[in-house]
C-alpha cells in the first residue's frame, strides 16, 4: 500500500504530464488522428456505413428479428473497420512498390555519403568509378524495394498492426456473441 | 424503361439470383496483392480454402478470406526472406570475386569492349580494314605489349577516355555475369567460383555468414511479419473449428428434438395401436433385413 505522501506526489506528477505544452507541439499532436485516419469510427463515415449495413443484411439474413441484426451489425462493423486497416496497410506497402522512382532515405543518404567521398578523395573533376557510377544510377527493383519498403514504413506497420489486432479481437468476440445469441 | 426498372429493382424473392461464391467474395474487397503478385494463383488459394473448410454462412466465409489473405501473406514474407537471403549472399559473392577475379578471367572481354571503342575513334581516321587494326591493337593492349600500350593510350587520351575506367567497367561486368551464373548454378561459374573459395580458403558458407549480419535486422522484421499473420491465421482456423463445433452441437439438439417429436406421437386408439406394431415390425424386419446384408458384406 503506497504511503500519503507517495499518492501525493504521483499526483502531482501526473499533473505535470499532461500533454505537450508548447504551441507548436499541441499543433502537432492536434493532427495526430488526421495521419491515417483510422481512428474514426467506420459508423461516423458514410460510406462505411453503408457497406457496415450491407454486410450485416448478408449475415443475419433477410428474415432477422432486430436484436439479431443488430448482433450482426456489430460483427459487419469490426470487418469494415478490419478491411479499412488492411486496405490502409496494402496501400502504405503498394503504393511506393508501383512507384518506379522509389528510393529509400536510407539509399539516397548512403548515395550522398559515396558522391562526398569520391569527391574528397579524387576530387571533384576526376570521373567516379564504374561501380559507384552505376550504384548511383541503380533503383531498388523487386523483393529487394519491398525489403526497403519494408525498413523504410516499420513505424507505420507497426501501427497500423495496433489498429488490425484491435479490429481482430471485436470482431473474434463480436462473432461469438452474434453465434450464441442465433443458437 | 419501365421494364428496366423492375429488372434493377426486383420485388419478390424468385427475381433475385442466388449470390456465387465469386461474388460473394468480391463483396469482400479486391484480392490483397501487392504490384506484380499473381492474381491467378490467389484466386486458385481461394478456391482451394473453400473446398477444404466449405463454409457453410457469410461468417464463415469471412474467416477463410481472413485465412486467405493471412496464408498469402505468409507465402509473401517467406519468398521475400528467402529472397533477401539470395541478394545478400550475391552481394558478398559480387564483393569478393571483385577482389580475387584473376586479369586472366576478363582479358579477352576487355580487349573485345577496347576493341569496340578503338573502331569507334579510328572510324574517324582515313585507314582501311579498321575493325582488323582495332581488334589486333586491343589485343596486343591486353597483354600488355609496350608499344600498344603506348598508342593505345594517346588515342584513348584524345578522345578523353580512360583505359583503367574501361578495364574496371568490364570486370565489374564479368563479376556481375559470375555471379549471375553461379546462381543459375552454371557448372563452369560453380567451378570458377569454388575454384576461387578454396584458394583463398573459404567456402560459400563463410560467406552466407558474412552476409547474415547485415541483413538480420530486415530478417528480424520479416520473420515478425511472418508470425504475427501465422498466429492469426491459426487464430481464424480455430474460430472456424468452434463455429463447427457449436454449429455441430446445434444441428444435434435439432436432430434430437426431431427424433423426441417423432417418438411423442402415441395414438392410443385400438387403430392406432395396430399401426404402431405395424411399424415397430416393419423396423423389426429393416433391422434384421440390414444385419443379413451386414452379415453377407463381412463374409
Amino acid at each position: 500500500m503506497s504511503s500519503a505522501r507517495k499518492i501525493k506526489a504521483n499526483r502531482a506528477n501526473a499533473r505535470a504530464s499532461t500533454g505537450p505544452k508548447t504551441a507548436q507541439g499541441r499543433a502537432r499532436t492536434a493532427r495526430n488522428a488526421l495521419r491515417h485516419g483510422l481512428s474514426v469510427s467506420v459508423s461516423s463515415d458514410p460510406v462505411f456505413s453503408e457497406a457496415v449495413d450491407a454486410l450485416a443484411r448478408e449475415i443475419a439474413g433477410p428474415d432477422a428479428k432486430a436484436e439479431v441484426l443488430e448482433l450482426a451489425r456489430r460483427v459487419a462493423e469490426a470487418e469494415i473497420d478490419l478491411r479499412r486497416v488492411r486496405y490502409a496497410r496494402h496501400q502504405l506497402l503498394n503504393s511506393p512498390l508501383s512507384d518506379p522512382d522509389y528510393e529509400s532515405q536510407a539509399r539516397v543518404r548512403e548515395k550522398d555519403a559515396l558522391v562526398y567521398r569520391c569527391m574528397r578523395v579524387d576530387g571533384p573533376f576526376t570521373p567516379m568509378p564504374y561501380h559507384v557510377v552505376e550504384f548511383l544510377d541503380s533503383k531498388p527493383e523487386g523483393p529487394v524495394k519491398l525489403a526497403m519498403i519494408l525498413s523504410d514504413k516499420a513505424r507505420q506497420l507497426l501501427a497500423m498492426d495496433r489498429y488490425e489486432r484491435r479490429a481482430l479481437s471485436r470482431r473474434k468476440f463480436a462473432i461469438r456473441v452474434y453465434d450464441l445469441s442465433c443458437k | 424503361m419501365a421494364s428496366k426498372r423492375r429488372r434493377s429493382n426486383p420485388k419478390t424473392k424468385s427475381m433475385t439470383s442466388v449470390p456465387t461464391r465469386a461474388q460473394r467474395f468480391a463483396f469482400f474487397g479486391p484480392p490483397p496483392l501487392l504490384d506484380g503478385e499473381d492474381a491467378a494463383l490467389y484466386d486458385d488459394l481461394v478456391g482451394r480454402m473453400c473446398a477444404a473448410v466449405k463454409p457453410v454462412d457469410v461468417i464463415d466465409e469471412l474467416y477463410v478470406a481472413s485465412v486467405v489473405s493471412l496464408e498469402w501473406e505468409i507465402m509473401r514474407w517467406r519468398r521475400l526472406k528467402f529472397s533477401v537471403l539470395q541478394a545478400s549472399v550475391h552481394d558478398e559473392l559480387e564483393g569478393f570475386l571483385n577482389e580475387r577475379l584473376d586479369y586472366e578471367a576478363y582479358a579477352e572481354d576487355f580487349a573485345q569492349a577496347l576493341a569496340e571503342i578503338l573502331m569507334e575513334i579510328l572510324q574517324e581516321s582515313p585507314q582501311k580494314d579498321l575493325a582488323e587494326e582495332a581488334k589486333e591493337l586491343a589485343h596486343q593492349y591486353a597483354r600488355s605489349q609496350p608499344d600498344a600500350v603506348k598508342r593505345v593510350r594517346l588515342r584513348l587520351t584524345a578522345a578523353e577516355l580512360d583505359a583503367d575506367q574501361i578495364l574496371d567497367q568490364v570486370k565489374a561486368q564479368k563479376v556481375q555475369e559470375l555471379a549471375q551464373e553461379y546462381a543459375r548454378r552454371e557448372p563452369e561459374a560453380i567451378r570458377l567460383v569454388n575454384e576461387l573459395l578454396a584458394s583463398s580458403g573459404r567456402t560459400i558458407h563463410d560467406l552466407v555468414l558474412e552476409a547474415l549480419p547485415r541483413d538480420l535486422d530486415e530478417i528480424e522484421r520479416i520473420d515478425r511479419l511472418i508470425s504475427i499473420a501465422e498466429t492469426r491465421r491459426n487464430i481464424s482456423l480455430r474460430e472456424i473449428d468452434r463455429r463447427r463445433m457449436v454449429l455441430g452441437e446445434a444441428l444435434r439438439r435439432n436432430l434430437q428434438e426431431v427424433e423426441e417429436g417423432e417418438f411423442e406421437v402415441i395414438e392410443t386408439t385400438a387403430e392406432g395401436q395396430n399401426r404402431v406394431q405395424a411399424r415397430r415390425e416393419s423396423r423389426t424386419g429393416r433391422s434384421e433385413r440390414a444385419a443379413i446384408r451386414g452379415r453377407r458384406s463381412s463374409h
